[in-house]
C-alpha cells in the first residue's frame, strides 16, 4: 500500500481502560462493538486521508509491558503520537493521568503529540485523525525530521516527500483516491 | 438477505446472527469448500477469516459451544493449508490479524490450551513469511509479541519442546532483534524479557546453552558496533542540526540497549545473567571502556582491532556513569567497580567453575545454531545483520577453552585468540597497568584544562560509582570513602582536593567550568563528607572551601553594581536553584554535553550546560556560582540560611490578613480594574510590598488585605490625560500573577503623594535588598560613598589607621593598668589572626574584625594605656614569596606607618594576583620592643568557632631587657597552617625557645619547627 507518510503512534493509560479495544475499534471498522462482545488487540494499521495525502498509521499497544522500563522507554522515542487512555467511570484512571504524562515527556521526544482519550467518548475516530492532523502539521512546519525513522515518522515506500501522491495499487481497498 | 449474496453458493444459508454457533458452522462450510486461494476468493477468504476471529472471541465471552466446534473440525489446520499457498500479504495480514486477536482475547484457559495443543501455532510461527513487506513484518511480530505475554510455566511447553529441543517462538524472534524497524526491534525485546521471565528449568537451561552466547554476543557487539559510531560521531564536526540528532538518537538507542541489559539483569536469572556479564565485561566493558581511560600511549597494543576497539577517553567515562546510573545488579556492577577502583587483577567470577563447563557445551551446541542462522542470513535481507559477522567472528566468541578464565584482569580481557608471543606482549602490558591506575585515571580527568569536558564525565562517574546501590559497601569505602591509612579520613583526599580545586577554578573571572559541574561537583563532596547532615571534613580541607567561598564572594562582588537588573537576576537566580532538583540520570541523557563546551546560546543548550556568553550571563553565573558555594559552605558546618531569600515570602502580607492600620499613612482611591470593575480601596505599604485594603467589618483601624504585591516590582506612570490617575503594574504580587490596575484618586495632590510613595518604596525596598546583598558580599554599605564600594577587602579595617598607629593613640590617653592588646589581624580572609599582649599593668583591648565593615576601624577603645609605660610597639610587616624559611631572619625588615600602609595596599594587589595559589606567603609579624607580660596568639578561621588554635607565651621582664624582637611567621602551605616563631636576639632566646616548643608539641595540628 503507498503512501505519503506513515505514522507510528502508541497508546497508553492505566490497565483496563480498554486501550486494545479503542485500537480494533479504529484500525477495523469491520469489527462493530456490540455490547457482549469485547476485542482487543495489541496492534492495528489503518490509512487515512490528510490534505489529500494517504497517512498509514500504525498503532502499537504497550500493554503488558510496564514491567520493563527498557521497553515502555523504547516505545516512547519510537512514536510520532501517543494516545493516553482513561476511564471517566473511573476517578483513578484519570488521576494517573499527570504520571503517564510525565513519563511521556521524559521518554519521548519533544514533538511528540500526545492526545487525550476519555474512554466513553464516542469520538475514538476523530481522536486517531486529529492526532494525525497535528502530525501532519508538525511536519509541514519543518518541526519533524521526518528523514529521522526514530521519530516514529516514515516517508512512504514509493514517494519521496516533495511528491508523495503517486498512484496507489489495486489491492489497497480503503484508501480514496488521494492523487492530485 | 443471505439470498442476496448467494453469489457464491447456494446451498449455503447463512444465519442472521452473526454471533452464534451456526454462523461459526457457515464459515466453517465456506474455509472447507474454498481451501485453494485464488483471485477470485481471496475477498471471500479474507472476511471469513475476519468473522471467524470475531465469532471465537464472541464464542469465548458466551457460548462455549462455538469453540468446541472450531477445536472439533481443527480449524486451525485450514489457516496453515492457507498459509502454505502463495496466498499473498492480502490474505496473510488477515490470518495473523485473526491469530493476534485470537490469542490477545481468550480467557478460558481450556480454550487457549487447546488452541495451542496441535503444534499448528508453531508451524505457524515458522512460516517463511514475506517479511519484506512492512504490514506482514508488523502483525507477524505483534503475533509472537502476544504469544510471548501468554506464557506461563504451563504453557511453555506448547512453545518449547524438550525432546526436539526446539523453541521457535524465540529462536524465530531473536532473529529480527535488529531489524531496521525500532517497534519491530522493540516487540522482539518485549519477548525475549516475556521468556526469561518464565520459571522453567528446562527452557531457561536452553535458553542458556543454545541460544545465550550467540545471543548476548551478538547485543554486545552491537552495543560495540554503536558506541564506535558515537564517537565517531563526536570526533566529527557535529555542528550541524543534522549531526546533532543524529548523535542524539545513537545516545538515546544506547541508553535503550543499557536498560534492555538491566531489565534482564533484573529478572536474577543466575545462569543467564552469568553468561551476559562475562560478554559484557570482555567483549565491551573491559576492552572498549576502561581500557579507554588510560592514555593510548600507555598501551602496547597486540593487535590492530584492539586499538580500533577504543573510544576516546571523555566518551568511555560517559558511557561508564550510563552503566552505574542504570544497572544496579551486583554482580556486574561490583565487579566492574572492582576494576575501576582497584585496576588490578582479582575479578574471579564466583561462578568461575560453572563458567567454564557451560561454555564447553555451548561450543558444542553452538554449531547447530549457527547452521540455522546461517541459513537465515543467507536468504534475508539481513545480510548486514551481525549475525553472518558473528559467525565469521566465531572463534573470538566463545571463550578460551584452554586458559582457565578469569586468572587476572588481563589475561582475562586478552585471553582471546592468544598467542605465545602475544603472551610475552601482554605480560609487558600487565605490567604497565599498575594498580589503580584507572581511578588515577578517572582523578586524571576531574584536572580542568582548557575546559571541563572531561571534568563533567568523570564527576559523573565517581557520583554513579559512589551512589549505585550493587556495589559493595567496602569497597567503596575503601576506595572513594578513605584515603588509606595516611591521614585515617572518612574520604577520598585525593579526590575531595580534586573537587575543591574545581570549585575553586568555577570562581575565577572567565573560566571554562560549566554551572553543571560545579553543581556536581558540590554534590558530590556533599555525598563525601556529610553523614548524617553532618560534616566529617578535616579542618584543611574546611578551610579551603571557605577560601573557595570568599573567592567566589570577591567574583561577585566584581560584578556588583547598583542596577535594577543585579537584584532581579539574583533573586531570580535563587529561586531557580531552589526550585531545581539534580537528576544526574536525566541530566546525562542529554547528548549536548558530549560536544565540545560552547557557549552560544542558539545551539539550544540549556545555560547551565554552557559557557556563558556576554556580560549578562557572566553576571548570572557570578551570582549562581555564589549561592551554590554558598549552600554547601552552609550545610558543610550545620547551618541554616539566615540571610536568604532576601524576602521571605511567608512571613509577607497575603490576602485576607487583618492588618492594624491605625496610625498609617492610607491614601483612599478608587481601583479600575482592566475588565471595567471599580472598587473602592485604601492604599497603604510596608517596607516591602503595596497593600490595598477594605475596612475590617468589626475592628475599628484594621483592614483586610485584598492585595498585596511586591514594591520592588511595580511600575507607576501618571496618566496624560487624567492628573488623579495612576496606572500601576506590579509584577510579582503574593499570588504570583501579575497586576495591573488604574488607581483612581480624590485628588491631583493625592495622587502625586502616592506616585512619590510608591516610586520612593520601589527604590527603598530594592535598596534594602541591594544592602543585604552587599552584606552577603562583605561589601562596606553604611556611609560609604558608593564609589569606594570596592575595597579592598582583607585588611581594609586598616586601611586609615594602621594598627601600630592605634595601638600608640590608644596608649597615650590610656590609665595605668594591665594592659591587654588585643590585635586581631587578618591573614587571608578566612583567618583571623589574634595577638593579645598582656603586660602587668595596663589594660587596652582592641579589636579589629577585619572585613565586616569599616565601623571597626573607629571602634572605641576601651581602655587606655598609661603614658610613661608605653612600650612602643612597632610592628613590621611584610609579604614575600616563596621565601625558604631559614633566610627569613635577615630579610625583615621595619617599617614606619606610612609604610606600613603603603605596603598593605600592594599586598592586596600582590594578592589578587595570586589569588588562586595560598601557598606562597609569608607573613611576619615583628614587635619590636616589648614590655613583660605574656602574649596570646589565636589563629581562627573567621567564619564560626569551628577550628581554633591559641597559644599563650609568658615573655615575663626578660623580653624586655633584652628587646628581643618576637617574629612570628605563618606559612600557608598546601593548605595546612605553619606557625614559626622566630626569636632574634641571642642572649635569652634559650630560656625562650623550650617554652615555645612545649606549647607547640602540645597541639597535634599543627607541625612546628623552631628555628634559631
Amino acid at each position: 500500500m503507498s503512501y505519503a507518510y506513515l505514522f507510528k503512534y502508541i497508546i497508553i493509560g492505566d490497565t483496563g481502560v480498554g486501550k486494545s479495544c479503542l485500537l480494533l475499534q479504529f484500525t477495523d471498522k469491520r469489527f462493530q462493538p456490540v455490547h457482549d462482545l469485547t476485542i482487543g488487540v495489541e496492534f492495528g494499521a489503518r490509512m487515512i486521508t490528510i490534505d489529500n495525502k494517504q497517512i498509514k498509521l500504525q498503532i502499537w499497544d504497550t500493554a503488558g509491558q510496564e514491567a520493563f522500563r527498557s521497553i515502555t522507554r523504547s516505545y516512547y522515542r519510537g512514536a510520532a503520537g501517543a494516545l493516553l487512555v482513561y476511564d471517566i467511570t473511573r476517578r483513578d484512571t484519570f488521576n494517573h493521568l499527570t504520571t503517564w504524562l510525565e513519563d511521556a515527556r521524559q521518554h519521548s521526544n519533544s514533538n511528540m503529540v500526545i492526545m487525550l482519550i476519555a474512554k466513553t467518548a464516542a469520538n475514538v475516530e476523530d481522536a486517531f485523525i486529529n492526532t494525525a492532523k497535528e502530525i501532519y502539521e508538525k511536519i509541514q512546519e519543518g518541526v519533524f525530521d521526518i528523514n529521522n525513522e526514530a521519530n516514529g515518522i516514515k516517508i512512504g515506500p514509493q514517494s519521496s516527500p516533495t511528491n508523495p501522491n503517486l498512484p496507489t495499487d489495486g489491492r489497497n481497498k480503503n484508501s480514496s483516491s488521494g492523487c492530485c | 438477505m443471505f439470498r442476496n449474496r448467494n453469489w457464491f453458493n447456494r446451498n449455503l444459508w447463512k444465519p442472521k446472527n452473526v454471533h452464534s454457533l451456526d454462523h461459526l458452522k457457515y464459515l466453517y462450510t465456506i474455509l472447507s469448500k474454498n481451501q485453494n486461494v485464488s483471485d477470485g476468493n481471496r475477498g471471500l477468504l479474507v472476511e471469513t477469516l475476519r468473522s471467524i476471529a470475531e465469532i471465537l472471541i464472541w464464542g469465548d465471552q458466551n457460548d462455549s459451544s462455538v469453540f468446541d466446534f472450531f477445536l472439533e473440525k481443527n480449524m486451525l489446520s485450514f489457516f496453515l493449508k492457507i498459509l502454505k499457498q502463495k496466498c499473498g500479504s492480502y490474505v496473510c495480514v488477515q490470518l495473523l490479524q485473526t491469530l493476534n486477536i485470537l490469542f490477545e482475547n481468550i480467557r478460558n484457559e481450556t480454550s487457549l490450551y487447546y488452541l495451542l495443543s496441535n503444534n499448528h501455532v508453531n508451524s505457524i510461527i515458522v512460516h517463511k513469511f514475506d517479511f519484506s513487506d512492512e504490514e506482514v513484518m508488523a502483525y507477524y511480530i505483534s503475533f509472537l509479541k502476544t504469544l510471548s505475554l501468554k506464557l506461563n510455566c504451563h504453557t511453555i511447553h506448547f512453545f518449547y519442546n524438550e525432546h526436539t529441543n526446539d523453541f521457535p517462538l524465540y529462536t524465530e524472534a531473536i532473529k529480527f532483534f535488529n531489524h531496521s524497524e525500532s517497534m519491530v526491534r522493540i516487540a522482539v525485546r518485549t519477548l525475549t524479557l516475556n521468556v526469561y521471565k518464565v520459571d522453567d528449568k528446562s527452557m531457561l537451561q536452553f535458553i542458556r546453552n543454545k541460544t545465550a552466547a550467540p545471543y548476548f554476543s551478538n547485543l554486545v557487539w552491537f552495543i560495540g558496533n554503536h558506541v564506535l559510531e558515537i564517537d565517531a560521531c563526536i570526533c566529527k564536526d557535529v555542528n550541524q542540526l543534522s549531526g546533532q540528532t543524529r548523535l542524539s538518537d545513537l545516545i538515546a538507542e544506547h541508553l535503550d540497549h543499557l536498560h534492555y541489559l538491566n531489565d534482564i539483569l533484573c529478572l536474577h536469572i543466575e545462569d543467564l545473567n552469568v553468561v551476559l556479564i562475562e560478554h559484557l565485561l570482555k567483549k565491551l566493558l573491559i576492552p572498549m571502556y576502561i581500557m579507554s581511560l588510560i592514555p593510548r600511549n600507555n598501551l602496547i597494543f597486540s593487535e590492530q582491532n584492539e586499538k580500533q576497539s577504543l573510544i576516546s577517553t571523555a566518551l568511555s567515562l560517559f558511557l561508564l556513569s550510563q552503566v552505574f546510573l542504570i544497572i544496579k545488579e551486583r554482580q556486574l556492577v561490583h565487579t566492574l567497580a572492582n576494576i575501576l577502583l582497584k585496576g588490578e587483577s582479582d575479578f574471579i567470577f564466583e561462578t568461575e567453575q560453572n563458567l567454564r563447563i557451560t561454555n564447553n557445551i555451548l561450543i558444542n551446541k553452538n554449531e547447530e545454531l549457527e547452521n540455522e542462522l546461517m541459513v537465515y542470513t543467507e536468504n534475508s535481507e539481513f545480510l548486514e545483520n551481525p549475525l553472518a559477522v558473528f559467525l565469521r567472528k566465531k572463534n573470538s566468541i566463545n571463550f578460551d577453552k584452554n586458559e582457565s578464565v578469569c586468572h587476572s584482569f588481563a589475561t582475562s580481557t586478552y585471553s582471546i585468540n592468544i598467542t605465545d608471543e602475544e603472551k610475552e606482549q601482554r605480560l609487558a602490558q600487565d605490567t604497565q597497568i599498575q594498580t589503580g591506575s584507572f581511578l588515577q585515571a578517572i582523578f586524571e580527568n576531574l584536572h580542568c584544562r582548557e575546559n571541563d569536558y572531561s571534568v563533567l564525565f568523570a564527576l559523573c562517574l565517581l557520583h554513579a560509582i559512589s551512589s549505585n546501590s550493587g556495589i559493595g559497601k567496602s569497597l567503596l569505602d575503601t576506595f572513594i570513602f578513605s584515603s588509606g591509612s595516611e591521614y585515617k579520613t572518612k574520604y577520598s583526599v585525593q579526590l575531595i582536593e580534586n573537587l575543591i580545586q574545581i570549585t575553586s577554578i568555577s570562581c575565577q573571572a572567565g573560566c571554562r567550568v560549566r554551572l553543571l559541574t560545579l553543581e556536581l561537583t558540590i554534590a558530590l563532596i556533599k555525598k563525601l563528607v556529610l553523614i548524617d547532615g553532618k560534616s566529617i571534613l578535616l579542618d584543611e580541607h574546611y578551610a579551603a572551601i571557605i577560601g573557595v567561598k570568599e573567592e567566589s564572594t570577591s567574583l561577585l562582588r566584581s560584578f556588583y553594581k547598583n542596577e535594577d537588573i543585579f537584584l532581579d537576576m539574583f533573586e531570580d537566580e535563587y529561586y531557580d536553584m531552589k526550585k531545581r532538583s539534580l537528576n544526574i540520570e536525566w541530566l546525562m541523557m542529554d547528548c549536548n554535553l558530549l560536544l565540545q563546551p560552547t557557549n552560544s546560546p542558539m545551539t539550544g543548550v540549556e545555560f547551565s550546560k554552557r559557557l556563558p556568553c556576554g556580560e549578562v550571563e557572566r553576571v548570572r553565573r557570578a551570582i549562581r556560582v555564589f549561592l551554590l558555594i554558598r549552600e554547601l559552605v552552609l550545610s558543610l558546618s550545620h547551618e541554616t540560611e539566615s540571610q536568604l531569600p532576601l524576602t521571605d515570602r511567608n512571613t509577607c502580607i497575603s490576602i485576607g490578613t487583618s492588618l492594624d492600620l491605625n496610625n498609617s499613612d492610607l491614601i483612599t482611591c478608587t481601583v479600575l480594574s482592566k475588565d471595567g470593575n471599580k472598587t473602592r480601596r485604601f492604599l497603604a505599604m510596608d517596607s516591602n510590598q503595596l497593600i490595598l485594603v477594605e475596612p475590617h467589618s468589626r475592628l475599628l483601624g484594621w483592614g483586610v488585605t485584598k492585595l498585596a504585591g511586591f514594591l520592588q516590582d511595580i511600575e507607576v506612570t501618571g496618566d496624560k490625560e487624567e492628573s488623579k490617575c495612576l496606572h500601576v503594574i506590579i509584577h510579582h504580587t503574593n499570588t504570583g500573577s501579575a497586576y495591573s490596575a488604574k488607581f483612581l484618586f480624590d485628588d491631583h495632590i493625592r495622587c502625586m503623594a502616592a506616585k512619590q510613595k510608591l516610586i520612593k518604596g520601589r527604590a527603598k525596598a530594592r535598596k534594602k535588598k541591594m544592602m543585604q546583598i552587599a552584606k552577603l558580599l562583605d561589601i562596606p554599605v553604611s556611609n560609604q560613598p558608593s564609589s569606594s564600594s570596592l575595597l579592598p577587602y582583607n585588611l581594609f579595617t586598616n586601611r586609615h589607621q594602621p594598627i601600630s598607629s592605634l595601638l600608640y593613640s590608644s596608649c597615650k590617653q590610656s590609665q595605668p593598668s594591665k594592659i591587654i592588646s588585643n590585635f586581631v589581624y587578618s591573614l587571608k580572609p578566612q583567618y583571623t589572626l589574634n595577638i593579645k599582649i598582656v603586660t602587668d599593668n595596663v589594660s587596652e583591648t582592641y579589636k579589629n574584625t577585619p572585613s565586616t565593615s569599616c565601623e571597626s576601624s573607629s571602634r572605641v577603645i576601651d581602655n587606655s594605656l598609661n603614658t610613661e609605660e608605653i612600650p612602643l610597639v612597632n610592628l613590621s610587616y611584610k609579604i614575600e614569596e616563596n621565601i625558604p624559611p631559614k633566610s627569613d631572619k635577615d630579610e625583615t625588615t621595619t617599617l614606619n606607618d606610612g609604610d606600613f600602609l603603603h605596603k598593605i595596599n600592594n599586598i592586596n594587589v600582590s594578592e589578587n594576583s595570586v589569588e588562586d595559589d595560598i601557598t606562597d606567603k609569608v607573613w611576619e609579624l615583628s614587635s619590636g620592643n616589648f614590655p613583660g607580660g605574656s602574649v596570646v596568639i589565636t589563629l581562627e578561621r573567621r567564619s564560626g568557632s569551628r577550628w581554633k588554635e591559641e597559644w599563650t607565651i609568658q615573655y615575663c621582664a626578660k623580653f624586655q631587657v633584652v628587646r628581643t624582637s618576637f617574629v612570628f611567621f605563618i606559612e600557608l602551605q598546601k593548605q595546612r597552617v605553619v606557625i614559626k616563631f622566630f626569636v632574634k636576639s641571642g642572649v635569652k632566646t634559650a630560656e625562650i625557645i623550650p617554652k615555645l616548643r612545649a606549647v607547640f608539641q602540645d597541639d597535634c595540628q599543627s607541625s612546628t619547627r623552631i628555628y634559631e
